[in-house]
């Protein structure tokens, strides 16, 4: 049993004077002399199935915390089962052969707590923290979830269902795509370069999923740290009772080498009308138990561990480039890696890339100067025993300390180890861990309006968000000629009704007339619940399509917006006022090119009578979206025939599709001469128009 | 930095409660002569301290035409003061490994640190630096008015349903008889926009006073030497003027209301409907939370089963109530599957809820929610942070301090025919406010495509 104390040398943290004088200090106090930190005392055992017992006496709360770690971690998956972990611990709770999902939940929930199945990179743990009184309980579920669950097809469908849902919503988050993207960079064909796909995520199969559990969750090289109000011959008797028929030793594996470094390039994912880049920079570093680990953290923290650090006060609170930058240094089991972030906006991407690269370039030239390792090390070494305030904090840490083969004493060496560290040694470490020269870096971000900055910094690839490499033409939007048959476009006037959950809430009045080959289109919508109403005149000539000018007002939450356009030879101009979720209305100026046959968004529905609508056909368009002064390809295709009917009447009308924008739509357009738009559905969302009259 | 905490508590089965579990805190109590009320709760477990304040004003004290100066003041604090630059206090906390932080809600503001424990006295100055002599600037003032909008502007008008939920169930009180719960937290724009500088040092002058703070120390320290450094950093502040406290009148029952939000980051409709609830204080309280419990904490509750497990007319459903000084909500909340009309799901909630008018809760559930209450009680002290708020909360929220070591025990003696008692009281129709939540996504303006 270690019990082993702090002596941390005074020097670094000031002298250990208090004022005498009961004077109010007009500066901050002087650190006093640190208070004793006894880490508390941890004990090992073993089970004859060679589980590892830990346990951490703590007997201040009747509270215990029990995390049992598995080497199943999703560096384990078959190839093509990506995801599969994910499935593994979702499913253990849904259901054992004495025990449905709904008396597992009710069980544990009974005495307040929680259980939990979580799948990580290297391990697989499941956690929870109880009441002394219900270990045995705890013991006893855990024990059942982990031997005897069951894998009910229903739910593992349930569990398919959502994990399609995030990768889907994954797509919409750069954050996340950067972060996928980084890692296939980095690791390669090595497993920590792999990740859940579509694909895979439906090849995951009931059959696949207690393969996994079979091969993969034995007691051989588990860990159980038990912390809290309890002592090793209780944990041990608990153990033993619920764990001990527990079999198996999973087999060992090798994984291929990530790729070797190479000269630093960009990959850039191509996410349209992204409004912001999210730039990550890295590089493989260092592997668990690495003697450069302390130097490399202090390093981190100078350079990007907080807002008290460089790339944050230079990128954000000097330039105002983003709304963060920072960097981390990771430990994984395999090798880990350094990696800088920072979220920026599309015009200063490259400068913020320059910059974040001349960062990292001086860490290694230069020994940071005092008060910078001073604070940095002040920051680590004193936020230390905030991590092991609570049982189940403790346990953690221990936990990570054993698995990934750190020392006994590496807890209680940590500040001591962290404080010898030299300006010097920092340094060395950076020359190690951070390769500008050699780095990965992946921008998600708006590819016509970064690619030429991104170009001059470094050679670029460039892929769509799917993945699928793209070049630096397939950036450009290149013009269709929009085909219309101009006799269907006939003046008119409709009347649509709103309708929200079935409600009426709103309307719109549209109004067609046509003139010397000039067609003027305009638009009243008001919704008075919203307190929203606007105003559109689309004026355009027809044969062939060609833009003149839009006009449009908006009033809505007592703000007015104006967007007045006009398109001429192959540019428009003019000033765009659009409402954003957030209430505000954001302003852009527009002086920009805009390929031929382009149609401004306020025109499409004006345009649907015209266009050579037929079951099965697909039209490509190019869209001016005026409020993001950008063109975007977008596609109306023929979905159907449908009989709709609306307060004017039954129709038989075409279903046509437009996406390629923000949010679908479905336009109903009426097959009988002169044909009439008689409904509008947003795709997914509780909102229609339909023809009144 | 408003917090918009969605309280999920959890709990469930029939085993016997224990009353022996709930652990004793400790601590002493004293005033300076200037009114600062002191808490001292030592725990010499780990070497970390955390200081907290609270100040005894939140948006419920905020008068008609100046809401959002409670939260605004929250920013304020981090802007500097006589000794400490711009900052610097947060710069301060994280050189020493420390965290910071400050949160406002309708009650009260409050501002902690926790540090290593031979920085006891870094966070307490710091703390007494701002108290008495925060840098009311113009300048400062009018940057902080900004950095609220765009706090506004991220977290809460940027995330679906958060307004409804903060702003929606203010409408249950009446602007006239009780402004003090009539707006939320973060306020009016517009009253901030005319806000002038003399206003906020007004505000500041009477209720940043130590008068209408409490100092709370738990960790490791040593009760003597804490003693002397607070005399020392907070004995020569002057006292302030007694601040007025804010008047709410209300009536239970005075009509079922139902109103339509609309909601531009919903993509899924929802309903919430908001019971108008005693105070913290009130003996009713107790029976409410734990059917709050019952109907609305956890996978197993009623809402969750019925709604989301059983008929996925939902993806999430579940009941939230406030621990407020005044009258306060409780809320049933359930967000509609793809393809429900909050039609559907609005009966559902009313059914579930006609349901514990009609046959009450059983043994079992409420001995669920029970053993709930217990296990976080005794999880919710695991850390001097924790106990500090504990300790505020029981000086700010209740008759005595001391009922720190009783309150349990109150939840204990719940009966079921309490719980029934208490639904029949507060969760009939005619003392609710509905709210139709609607996705306004498609509607959204501009070119619309």
């Amino acid at each position: 049993m270690k019990r082993i104390t702090f002596g941390l040398s005074m020097a670094l943290l000031g002298a250990a004077v208090l004022p005498l004088e009961a004077q109010y200090p007009t500066t901050p106090p002087p650190a006093a002399p640190l208070r004793r930190l006894e880490f508390p005392p941890f004990q090992l055992a073993q089970l004859n199935n060679g589980l590892e017992l830990l346990v951490v006496e703590n007997h201040e709360l009747p509270v215990v915390s029990i995390s049992l770690t598995m080497r199943a971690g999703s560096k384990y998956e078959p190839e093509g089962l990506e995801g599969l972990t994910g499935f593994v611990a979702e499913l253990m709770t849904k259901g054992t052969e004495s025990r449905t999902a709904e008396q597992i939940a009710e069980t544990i929930e009974g005495v307040g707590s929680s259980l939990f199945a979580a799948p990580g990179g290297d391990f697989l743990t499941i956690s929870t923290t109880v009441l002394t009184d219900y270990v045995p309980l705890a013991f006893d579920l855990a024990s059942d979830i982990l031997l005897r669950a069951t894998f009910p097809e229903e739910e593992i469908e349930l569990a398919r269902t959502r994990f399609l849902s995030a990768l889907q919503a994954e797509k919409s988050s750069p954050g996340a795509l950067a972060a996928r993207y980084f890692a296939r960079e980095l690791y390669g064909d090595h497993p920590y370069g792999r990740q859940p796909s579509e694909a895979s995520t439906k090849a995951v199969t009931r059959e696949s999923i207690r393969d996994f559990v079979k091969a993969r969750l034995s007691p051989q090289g588990a860990l159980l740290v038990v912390a809290g109000d309890i002592d090793l011959s209780r944990t041990r008797e608990l153990a033993q009772r619920y764990l001990g028929d527990w079999r198996g030793a999973a087999p060992a594996e090798t994984f291929p080498a990530p790729p070797r470094a190479r000269p630093t390039d960009i990959l850039l994912v191509h996410r349209p009308g992204s409004a912001q880049s999210n730039i990550l920079v890295g590089n493989l570093a260092m592997r668990p138990g690495d003697p450069q680990y302390y130097a490399a953290v202090i390093a981190n923290r100078v350079l990007g561990g907080g807002s008290d650090a460089r790339l944050f006060k230079i990128l954000r609170e000097a330039r105002g480039w983003t709304y963060g930058a920072y960097c981390r240094v990771t430990r994984p089991q395999e090798i880990g890696y350094f990696q800088a972030n920072a979220e920026v906006r599309n015009e200063v991407t490259d400068s913020a890339l320059v910059e974040l690269l001349s960062q990292l370039r001086r860490i290694r030239a230069e020994a940071p100067p005092d008060s910078e390792m001073t604070a940095a090390k002040g920051y680590l070494v004193g936020s230390f025993p905030r991590q092991i305030e609570t049982p189940s904090q403790i346990a953690s840490q221990v936990s990570t300390t054993r698995l990934l083969g750190l020392g006994d004493d590496y807890l209680q060496t940590y500040r001591e180890r962290l404080s010898a560290v030299s300006a010097q040694d920092a340094m060395q470490a950076t020359r190690r861990v951070i390769h500008p020269d050699s780095a990965v870096i992946v921008v998600v971000g708006d590819g016509q309006a970064i690619y030429d900055k991104l170009a001059s910094v470094a050679p670029v690839r460039i892929i769509d968000v799917e993945g699928n490499p793209l070049t630096a033409d397939d950036l450009i939007v290149t013009a269709v000629a929009l085909e219309v048959d101009a006799a269907r476009l006939v003046a008119r006037r409709d009347s649509f009704e709103m309708i929200a959950q079935g409600s009426p809430i709103g309307f719109q009045v549209t109004e067609l007339s046509r003139a010397n080959g000039t067609v003027v289109y305009t638009e009243t919508l008001s919704i008075a619940m919203f307190g929203m109403s606007q105003e559109t005149r689309v004026e355009m000539a027809i044969e062939p399509v060609t833009m003149g000018k839009v006009d449009q007002t908006i009033e809505f939450g007592g703000q007015k917006a104006e967007t007045h356009l006009a398109f001429s030879e192959g540019r428009v101009t003019g000033h765009a006022e659009s409402p954003q979720p957030t209430g505000e209305f954001k302003a852009i100026d527009i002086d920009t090119t805009v390929v031929e046959g382009a149609v401004e968004e306020n025109a499409i529905q004006a345009l649907l009578p015209a266009l050579l609508l037929a079951e099965g056909a697909s039209i490509a368009l190019n869209v001016f979206a005026g409020s993001e002064g950008t063109t975007k390809p977008m596609t109306l295709k023929v979905t159907g025939v449908e009989e709709v009917t609306v307060p004017a009447g039954t129709f038989s009308a075409f279903r046509v599709e437009l996406t390629g924008g923000e949010q679908p739509l479905a336009f109903f357009v009426s097959r009988d001469t002169p044909r009439r738009l008689v409904k509008i559905e947003a795709i997914g969302q509780p909102f229609s128009f339909v023809l009144v009259q | 930095m408003l917090r918009v905490a969605i309280p999920v508590a959890l709990a469930v089965t029939c085993t016997a409660v224990s009353l022996s579990a709930q652990q004793r805190i400790e601590f002493d109590r004293y005033t300076l002569p200037n009114g600062l009320r002191v808490i001292l709760s030592q725990d010499h477990s780990t070497p970390i301290v955390t200081v907290s304040v609270w100040y005894n004003v939140g948006s419920a004290d905020e008068l008609l035409g100046r809401s959002g100066f409670a939260h605004l003041f929250e920013h304020m604090m981090f802007q500097g003061s006589e000794h400490v630059q711009k900052r610097e206090h947060t710069n301060t906390i994280q050189r020493a490994g420390g965290t910071v932080n400050g949160t406002t809600n309708e009650d009260r503001t409050n501002y902690f640190e926790t540090l290593p424990a031979n920085r006891l006295n870094v966070g307490l100055w710091l703390e007494a630096d701002r108290m008495r002599s925060l840098a009311v600037t113009t300048e400062n003032f009018e940057n902080q008015r900004d950095v609220v909008k765009e706090e506004r502007r991220l977290r809460l008008d940027n995330q679906p349903y958060t307004p409804a939920i903060i702003e929606g169930t203010t409408l249950l009180f009446d602007s006239t008889t009780c402004f003090p719960y009539s707006h939320s937290v973060i306020g009016s724009m517009d009253d901030l926009d005319a806000a002038q500088v003399e206003d906020v040092q007004a505000f500041f002058d009477l209720y940043y006073a130590p008068n209408n703070a409490t100092l709370t120390v738990v960790g490791d320290f040593e009760p003597a030497d804490a003693k002397r450094l607070i005399d020392q950093y907070y004995g020569d502040i002057p006292r302030g003027r007694d601040a007025p406290r804010p008047e709410c009148q209300v009536t239970y029952g005075q009509g079922a209301g139902e109103r339509v939000w609309e909601d531009k980051l919903a993509t899924l409709p929802g309903v919430i409907i908001a019971y108008l609830a005693p105070p913290h204080a009130h003996p009713d309280t107790r029976a409410l939370q734990l059917l709050s419990t019952i109907l609305g904490a956890g996978e197993s509750s009623r809402l969750n089963r019925a709604l989301v497990r059983d008929a996925k007319t939902a993806v999430v459903s579940v009941v939230q109530m406030s621990s407020r000084r005044g009258p306060g909500l409780f809320a049933a909340i359930a967000i509609a599957n793809q393809g429900f009309t909050t039609d559907t799901i609005k009966a559902q909630l009313q059914e579930q809820v006609a349901k514990v008018l009609a046959e009450g809760v059983t043994e079992q559930e409420l001995t669920k929610a029970k053993n709930s209450f217990r296990a976080q009680d005794v999880f919710g002290r695991q850390t001097t942070f924790a106990i500090a708020e504990e300790l505020q909360h029981f000086a700010h929220f209740h008759e005595s301090l001391d009922e720190i070591h009783t309150d349990l025990d109150g939840y204990m003696q719940v009966t079921a025919a309490d719980i029934q008692r208490v639904a029949e009281k507060y969760l009939v129709p005619e003392n609710s406010l509905t709210i139709i939540i609607v996705p306004a996504t498609a509607a959204g303006a501009g070119g619309t495509y």
